[in-house]
């Protein structure tokens, strides 16, 4: 490397200076680049004054910590390295870390974190020497079937590809207006990557998710809900609250409240609210018996196993 | 020429009806009456499948302060109450009444004329209450409530606006052309609710000078004051028009009475006088039916509830290149996603066009030219609310003004990256209403 | 169901004609008299380096955009301008290669490493003029003589000012300065051409006139009183309006709307900051023309322009919500 190229870098600025006798042969001025050779009284100041700058600063920094020092509990710390950190607020507290700091002050066994789980629960006893109330684990759900072949379109919504803003101009591009809009506002909430769209259809990945609830007000329609983990978990997929003959006009998979799986379920666990038949989780037994009666031609109840991890499997 | 201060732009006019006269819908087999035609909440059915109604007859109550009674436009049967397509985008619970062809009158409704002077004010209000009397020009916000502002906001200003500034309609230009008397008339009985303290103008932009000559001819002599105004869009706007006549500016949540003014539209004011004077509901209004995709564009007199599958029947037929359909005007108005949406009280126009800026990818990066802003006519910034709105800022989004928008679409109307500025604002302010809701629920 | 299929879509329905490509293609358009004359001037070499420009701009667009994996944008005007720019920014002279790497450094560095066409904080083609001349001061400065035989070159009109002092200016004429006849880069020779295209930008309503005039007269009033202090040191106002790239600077590079203030009063300060750094360095500066690092230096400003306007309505805001 040529040596006037290092110089360079030690940001001596270029300096105009006027042209020399014998460049000037042609008559014509031109402009030069000039740099002056100045390692040694460039290198040895600048070693200097830095180095002097960052002694003092270190002083000022060290008294002023010490000066503005925040006594913390260092038990904070361990529970916030033992929490996912991830803030996504489900336990309630806006962070991770006033979770964290709350349940340290209040030792208060019922705080849960939804998305640790029972693993989670575990290690905050164990550090705090106090035994954690098992979290529920639960999972989103999607009250809808409506991807682009069984729904029937309204009309096509050209615009900013976002459930919110397509609702604003109107209810949306399926002809069932309690459907999932399938735009995917809520993909924007998840922390755990456990959401996608097919098919014009969100789809959640029940491994994936957490439970945490962020995605259930991002949505305009209400078709995300809030289930408990079963291994054999059977819901209808339905939000839809019109009359069963506007359902079926709309939608292929809508549940058109027929009573049907009402009365055969053994249980008693299946209710028809607004139109539309829900389950209530704690009285199924998942015999599935709704599953074969149910007449629509995709059918409304759906079921999903998820993978329900236990304290004796961790 | 007056106008406002701030903003505003000069879209092509497009005005292809304005020299078509008011023609009469004949009434189709089957009309559809939204209960939700007004601001506020929406009216509660009063009639069961298989009732008989007549014309004029009340079929949906007003629920709660804010809200306004619905009647039926015809004589006829009911078929169903049911919840059904709304023009504003969404359903709502509708009442469909089978026609009988008659067209009879509810007796006590369509009387002669009666003079208003031997009314108390009190009665006026409770009449314009009952006949369901909701503004017209688009928001309707129902006239009752709007004409009793709070006793401490006295009101010295009462416009009423002919502005008409949305590209393509003209119902309120041939209604002041055909019927300037009963617009006066309802101008002075609105007045009167003032106790002489409010003086009365009707504002009419520059684009409609047979209007103007119209409404001078017939309100001579009477104090009112017709005002010219030039045209550039929003004049119509109740804010735009206030300061345009008034020179007064309406600050972030204020409304017109804070500074004094009420304004009403010219159909609404030709309501109030046929509600108060003729002891007609409002069952009818004028449509414009435009745009360039329908045969024939006129201006109708059409029944409210009528689908607009019947009106662009009536109308010819609409070409094969119609892909939107547009309620209101196509500044402001919303298009439709399927034809059975009834006419409604604040539906002023029909507009079958065939839009070629529906792509998928219009939008692009903003290039910072500045068109939004010096267009808006709320000196707000929305290329910066867009991009709040973008990144769910919705707190700093409300820092720079976001409610004081009223999405009169200037800067989507000249963003020349094609940024859907005011659906954006639109979206911000939806989360923020649903964040609210949340919160307070 | 309905035999016609109806798109939704939000208000408004009707939009502007305007887009980025007509802004762009308008000024690519208004650029044009400037070019022509420039080539008519300069010959075959002028028309080399214009095209090459051109064509290196819109392959640095192509390709970043491949990368980056955005929609392209390459025929959206914005990379023709740059382009033209660039070219009309440098001498006519100039080796190929090195206006390649000036559309390099103008649309990958300053305008795609920033995020591409709105996001750029700098000028691309000022930057790339300016890396050029810094990088390359020799040839960047080796003016063509216009209707030169044998790449004759010469100094620009402010060069010689810088150089040799008023006094060597004594065979300048305000005439050929209008009419471009003096040694200088290809577009900063003609003011009358340049004008002739700034005045279809105004009727086209794509340029206002604040932020041109605003920088032309702070420039001519600052320059103005060290003439009336001086006469034989400083020269005449008019001199610096009309050599160098004032013009083209003042109505093409300050006005490109992705890198100026918003506002009117930002507007004002951006041009009137302008102004007054391209006397400075016109006058004291170790380079013979500052246009290009006034508007860079002020460039830089834009964001806190911007933001002044901003914090205004928000204390507005707060004081509302305070009185109520």
């Amino acid at each position: 490397m040529p040596a006037h190229s290092l110089r360079l870098r030690t940001g001596t600025l270029p300096r105009y200076r006027p042209p020399e006798p014998d460049d000037a042969s042609t008559g014509i001025p031109v402009c030069r680049l000039y740099y002056k050779p100045m390692v040694n009284e460039a290198f040895i100041p600048a070693v200097l004054s830095l180095g002097t700058l960052a002694l003092a600063l270190g002083v000022i920094i060290y008294f002023v910590s010490r000066k503005f020092h925040v006594a913390e509990d260092p038990m904070v710390t361990i529970i916030n390295g033992v929490l996912p950190g991830v803030n996504c607020g489900a336990c309630g507290y806006p962070s991770c870390n006033q979770f964290a700091e709350e349940l340290v002050r209040t030792r208060d066994t019922s705080m849960t974190c939804p998305v640790g789980g029972s693993d989670l629960a575990a290690k905050l006893g164990d550090s705090l020497g106090i035994e954690m109330a098992e979290p529920k684990p639960v999972v989103c759900a999607v009250l809808c079937q409506g991807s682009d072949n069984v729904a029937k379109p309204s009309a096509e919504y050209v615009g900013i590809q976002d459930c919110w803003a397509a609702t604003q101009a109107f209810a949306g591009p399926k002809l069932c207006r309690h459907s999932c809009i399938g735009l995917g506002s809520c993909i924007a909430w998840c922390d755990f990557n456990a959401m996608r769209i097919e098919n014009g259809l969100i789809v959640i990945d029940s491994d994936l998710c957490t439970g945490c609830g962020a995605c259930i007000p991002a949505c305009p329609t209400g078709v995300l809900v809030m289930q408990d983990k079963k291994a054999d978990r059977i819901f209808i997929a339905c939000n839809s609250h019109d009359r069963g003959a506007d359902t079926k006009r709309a939608c292929d998979a809508g549940c058109i409240a027929c009573q049907k799986c009402v009365k055969e379920c053994p249980e008693q666990a299946i209710v028809i609210e607004d139109f539309v038949a829900r389950i209530i989780q704690e009285k199924c037994t998942s015999c599935g018996k709704c599953i074969e009666v149910c007449p629509t031609k995709v059918n409304c109840i759906v079921r999903l196993n998820d993978t329900v991890k236990s304290k004796q499997a961790s | 020429m007056k106008t406002f201060t701030v903003g505003g732009i000069h879209p092509p006019e497009h005005k292809l009806t304005a020299s078509k006269a008011i023609e009469a819908m004949p009434i189709p087999a089957e009309i559809a009456v939204s209960m939700n035609q007004h601001l506020g909440k929406p009216a509660k059915p009063v009639v069961k499948v298989g009732d008989e109604v007549k014309k004029g007859q009340l079929i949906g109550e007003a629920d709660g302060f804010i809200s306004a009674n619905v009647h039926a436009g015809t004589s006829g049967k009911v078929k169903a109450v049911k919840s059904a397509p709304h023009p504003g985008g969404n359903y709502s619970m509708t009442v469909i009444i089978t026609t009988d062809g008659k067209d009879e009158w509810l007796e006590g409704c369509n009387t002669p004329a009666i003079d208003p002077t031997s009314l108390s004010k009190e009665e006026i209000l409770r009449k314009i209450k009952d006949a369901g009397v909701v503004g017209m020009g688009g928001a309707g916000f129902p006239t009752s409530v709007k004409l009793s502002p709070p006793k401490d906001k006295p009101v010295d200003t009462i416009i009423l606006n002919g502005a008409e500034c949305e590209p393509f309609l003209t119902a309120d230009h041939r209604l002041m052309l055909e019927s300037p008397e009963g617009i006066v008339k309802g101008l002075l009985i609105i007045t009167s609710l003032f106790e002489g303290k409010a003086k009365p103008f009707i504002g009419v932009e520059s684009n409609k000078p047979d209007a103007v000559l119209a409404l001078q001819k017939a309100a001579a002599g009477k104090g009112i004051e017709i005002v010219t105004l030039e045209t550039k869009y929003p004049q119509g706007a109740e804010k735009q028009l206030i300061n345009a006549i008034t020179g007064r500016t309406i600050e972030e949540g204020q409304l017109p009475f804070d500074k004094g003014c009420l304004v009403q539209n010219i159909g609404t004011a030709l309501a109030v006088y046929e509600a108060v004077c003729l002891n007609r509901p409002l069952v009818e209004r004028i449509v414009t039916v435009s745009g360039m995709e329908i045969k024939s564009a006129k201006n109708i007199k059409a029944v409210i509830g009528t689908r607009f599958s019947d009106i662009a029947a009536f109308a010819g037929s609409m070409s094969e290149k119609t892909n939107q359909v547009i309620t209101g005007g196509p500044m402001m108005g919303r298009s439709q996603f399927t034809l059975d949406v009834p006419v409604t009280k604040t539906t002023s126009g029909i507009l079958f066009i065939n839009n070629t800026m529906l792509t998928g990818s219009r939008e692009r990066t903003c290039i910072r030219c500045g068109k939004c802003t010096s267009g808006c006519p709320q000196s707000l910034e929305p290329w910066l609310l867009a991009t709040e709105a973008e990144f769910r800022r919705l707190d700093d989004a409300e820092t720079y003004g976001l409610m004081n928008c009223t999405e009169c679409g200037s800067c989507s109307y000249q963003c020349p990256s094609g940024r859907e500025l005011v659906h954006w604002i639109k979206y911000a302010k939806a989360l923020r209403n649903n964040r609210r809701q949340r919160k307070t629920a | 169901m309905e035999p016609l299929k109806l798109k939704v879509s939000y208000a408004p329905f009707v939009r502007s004609k305007d887009s980025i490509e007509s802004v762009m293609y308008n000024v690519a358009l208004a650029l044009l008299p400037a070019t022509a004359l420039s080539v008519y001037y300069f010959g075959i070499p002028a028309l080399l380096v214009t095209l090459t420009a051109i064509a290196a701009s819109i392959a640095f667009e192509w390709m970043t955009d491949r990368i980056r994996r955005k929609p392209d944008s390459c025929f959206d005007g914005s990379a023709v301008v740059t382009g033209l720019l660039l070219a009309l920014n440098v001498p006519s002279g100039l080796p190929l290669w090195m206006v390649v790497l000036g559309a390099f450094v103008a649309i990958v560095v300053t305008k795609h490493l920033f995020g591409g066409l709105g996001f750029n904080i700098f000028n691309p083609a000022l930057v790339a003029r300016v890396f050029l001349l810094i990088s390359f001061p020799v040839a960047m400065t080796s003016w063509p003589v216009p209707f030169a035989v044998d790449m004759q070159t010469a100094a620009s009109p402010l060069g010689i000012l810088k150089t040799d002092g008023l006094s060597a200016l004594q065979g300048f004429s305000y005439m050929d300065a209008l009419l471009g006849k003096t040694g200088g880069s290809l577009g900063e020779t003609s003011a009358l051409a340049l004008l002739i295209g700034a005045a279809w930008l105004f009727y086209k309503r794509y340029i206002t006139l604040t932020i041109p005039l605003t920088f032309i007269a702070v420039t001519a009033v600052f320059t103005g009183i060290f003439y009336l202090i001086d006469p034989s040191t400083y020269a005449t106002p008019l001199f610096h309006i009309l050599t160098g790239g004032l013009i083209l600077g003042a109505f093409f590079m300050a006005t490109d709307m992705v890198t100026s203030p918003m506002s009117m009063r930002g507007q004002l300060v951006f041009a009137g900051g302008c102004g007054i750094l391209t006397a400075v360095i016109r006058l004291w500066g170790g380079y013979p023309e500052g246009v290009s690092f006034a508007i860079l230096i002020m460039n830089s400003l834009v964001p806190l322009l911007d933001r002044w306007d901003l914090n205004d309505i928000k204390a507005k805001k707060q004081q509302s919500l305070e009185t109520a």
